[in-house]
């Protein structure tokens, strides 16, 4: 539980020193509370008052690194429960089940390039889970060779024992059996330093297994919820994650493992909008992927923050010089809704996306990130200016106000149209007022 | 050590909203007096709805992925809302004047009417009822079509705020529902319902839609408008406890990525996020997301366990 500026403030020496580089020690305090300032700005502090105000200041939900190098995967760290208190800091890993195939190099290698560009993020598979068999120390060293983190989902102590030593470097997750005797492997995973998932009947057993496994030595831990159906699930998520931010139980304050099994995309649905940090999930086959992908970047975004495009050119089918050229802002539902209308009219066009700093357009506008010159000068260096022969640029509508300074500023016999205020209406624009013209 | 975490009560709860009277079932959303889906610490009354859309003429944007379940019918509204119900099992169903738009064929008020008409005699499942958008004839389509079905309890889908009191008007006068709409922005859901409340329509009949923004289309914008407008109402905010309608199938189905990639898990995870986020009613477009989610909210609310 956060210390108010008081509380903080009976920790501090209250000499009044000025050290700090404030007045008061109490001016300091409330600095502290607020999380504004660094404890070790006072040279003064007594061990007893770096110890409160630790304690007080851990995340209420610890970090947990799976992986090593580039591909690696923080999960955790979390601090709300809903996103528009402030935001969802760490994107759940999504890692895919490999089965034994015969095929698992080639399989391997097409999931470290698959590459999807979405919105300015690169979704990929963040990493394997690979089931208990007989070659799963190959499967194994396979995946983490090629960067992979790995979660080796086991079936018996020995065998992920020797898929785990095999592969300890990378740091796995290890996650036992359902019902398996946490200790044995809790001493193991203390051993190899590495992850370990604590499993539980109920929210009781999960918490009080989970302060076992860190007196057993496992200092990274997650938590894998009780519930055989969704509802049941969906407490346990609810119930682990208010538990942990109300600091209830120190047990509970672990990021959340959850397993998907084939067609059960509803599971994965509920894991990512609610508090599950990393999914191990069977393939439904390619069609699952993306919509999970694009749920957890909309619900990992920063509402603070919107979601941007790259500004550059983008073309709506294939465009040629007598096209229509538009100009739109880069704050990428802006962009979404005007690039899926320009598709419905059936007529191939250049879609300009210019930087307004993530703003739509009036909000652009009134901020002057979407003035005449500005535009101007964007449409010239992305060289929009050179895809069309018809000199004719077609801003939205609630932008009119820009179009003599934006021709001016274009010069060279350029001139603007002003096309529709929504999206929505530019099919009756093209038919209307842009072919006419044309 | 043991664990104890304890129920959290609320001082606010969810308007109930009975949609459908006269020859209707009646259906009733609503009365849940704690987070969406907290069936472990607060009590639900009602559970979420599902319906599915359905057209007075052929839908013109649907793609043949969403158009497949409903071949023979698409544009037929009386023999496809008997396919919503006797086949695909929705709860109730909302028929979309598409046609009525001038852009989209014009059709009249009249003929608006006997297609709402038509649908009522077909099946007795409560009707939502959606006119063309904005503009003029938004308003005369709709207060046509209340005034022809008089007591039926039709939903009116919808009244903005710049454009509300003729159909204020109408819903009181003909006795149906009204669907207020706001976009994504809890302020003016709020003011939109004060309006409404002003103009003697009593809040027991509306309902609010705070404009869904599909998945990888401004989803996360309508889930925490929703979340935070939930949280008003619970705690107590009287102008914005009513129960909310996303139209699901409408938003999902325009993304790029139902082309390529499953359109039916699209609308799925749309629905199921913004269930979450607290939809009461929800209006979809394939049978099959509309089966999936039944079967995920009669294991929430039957009290059956289920995967």
């Amino acid at each position: 539980v956060p210390l108010t500026g008081l509380q903080v403030f009976k920790l501090l020496p209250n000499t009044n020193c000025r050290e700090c580089g404030y007045p008061t020690c109490l001016a300091f305090a409330m600095k502290l509370a607020a999380g504004k300032e660094s404890l070790a700005k006072c040279p003064y502090a007594s061990p007893e008052a770096c110890a409160a105000l630790g304690a007080a200041s851990a995340p209420p939900i610890r970090g947990v690194t799976i992986g090593r190098g580039s591909r690696a995967i923080t999960v955790g760290e979390e601090t709300v429960f809903f996103r528009h208190e402030k935001t969802f800091v760490r994107r759940p890993g999504l890692f895919r089940v490999l089965n034994p195939a015969p095929n698992r190099d080639a399989l391997l290698d097409s999931w470290r390039s698959l590459r999807i560009e979405r919105a300015g993020e690169v979704f990929q598979v963040d990493g394997v889970a690979i089931p208990e068999s007989p070659g799963s120390p190959d499967l194994a060293a396979a995946a983490a060779e090629r960067g992979f983190p790995v979660a080796i989902l086991a079936a018996t102590l020995d065998g992920a024992s020797a898929t785990a030593e095999r592969i300890k470097d990378h740091r796995p997750l290890l996650v036992p059996p359902a019902g398996a005797d946490l200790g044995a492997y809790a001493s193991q995973a203390a051993r190899l330093k590495i992850p370990l998932v604590v499993s539980g009947s109920d929210l009781n057993a999960l918490a009080a297994g989970a302060m076992d496994a860190t007196r057993a030595g496992a200092a990274d831990i997650l938590l894998e919820p009780p519930g055989a159906d969704l509802r049941g699930l969906h407490h346990s998520l609810s119930a682990i994650r208010r538990g942990a931010l109300d600091r209830i139980h120190p047990g509970l304050g672990h990021p959340v493992f959850l397993r998907v099994a084939a067609g059960e995309f509803e599971k994965a649905v509920l894991g990512i909008t609610k508090f599950a940090s990393l999914l191990a999930i069977e393939d439904h086959g390619g069609e699952t992927w993306l919509p999970l992908w694009t749920l957890r970047q909309n619900i990992y975004t920063d509402p603070q923050k919107p979601l941007q495009m790259q500004p550059g050119v983008y073309s709506i089918g294939e465009p040629n010089v007598n096209s229509p050229l538009l100009v739109t802002t880069n704050f990428s539902l802006t962009y979404f809704i005007v690039s899926t209308e320009l598709e419905a009219t059936g007529l191939a066009c250049h879609l300009a996306v210019v930087d307004a700093e993530g703003l739509s357009v009036l909000t652009a506008w009134s901020a002057g990130k979407f003035a005449g010159d500005r535009v101007a000068k964007a449409l010239r260096t992305m060289q929009a200016t050179e895809r069309v022969s018809h000199r004719t640029a077609i801003i939205p509508g609630y932008v009119s106000v820009i179009s003599g300074e934006l021709e001016d500023a274009l010069g060279d016999g350029w001139r603007v149209l002003v096309g529709p205020q929504e999206a929505s209406d530019l099919g009756p624009f093209f038919r209307d007022v842009w072919q006419p013209a044309q | 050590m043991s664990l104890e975490l304890k129920p959290k009560k609320w001082p606010g709860a969810i308007r109930t909203v009975t949609l459908g009277s006269g020859s209707r079932r009646p259906l009733t959303v609503g009365g849940g007096n704690g987070l969406p889906l907290h069936t472990f610490e607060a009590s639900f009354p009602h559970r979420p709805v599902l319906a599915l859309e359905i057209t007075d003429v052929p839908p013109p944007r649907w793609i043949d992925t969403v158009r497949q379940p409903w071949n023979g019918v698409l544009g037929q509204p009386a023999a496809a809302a008997r396919r919503a119900v006797d086949e695909f099992g929705a709860d109730l169903v909302m028929l979309h004047l598409v046609g009525t738009h001038p852009d989209r064929g014009n059709r009249s008020p009249q003929e608006a009417a006997a297609d709402v008409r038509a649908v009522l005699d077909s099946v007795p499942v409560p009707l939502i009822v959606k006119g063309p958008g904005a503009g003029p004839k938004q308003n005369d389509v709709l207060a046509r079509v209340a005034e022809e079905c008089q007591g039926e309890g039709l939903a009116l889908h919808s009244a903005c705020q710049e454009e509300y009191k003729t159909l204020a008007a109408v819903a009181v006068a003909y006795g149906h529902v009204l669907v207020a709409e706001s976009p994504i922005d809890m302020n003016i859901a709020k003011q939109l319902n004060i309006l409404l409340a002003d103009a003697s329509m009593d809040l027991r009949r509306t309902l609010m839609d705070p404009l869904t923004g599909g998945l990888g289309y401004g989803l996360e914008y309508t889930y925490s408008v929703m979340e935070r407008i939930r949280l008003a109402a619970l705690g107590g905010d009287a102008m914005l406890n009513s129960p909310m309608i996303c139209l699901v199938g409408e938003e999902a189905w325009k993304a790029k990525e139902v082309k390529v990639s499953g359109g039916v898990h699209w609308e799925l995870a749309t629905a199921l996020a913004l269930i979450e986020a607290g939809a009461e009613v929800l209006v979809l477009r394939h049978p099959e997301s509309l089966a999936r989610l039944h079967r995920q909210l009669d294991c929430w609310f039957g009290g059956d366990a289920c995967r």
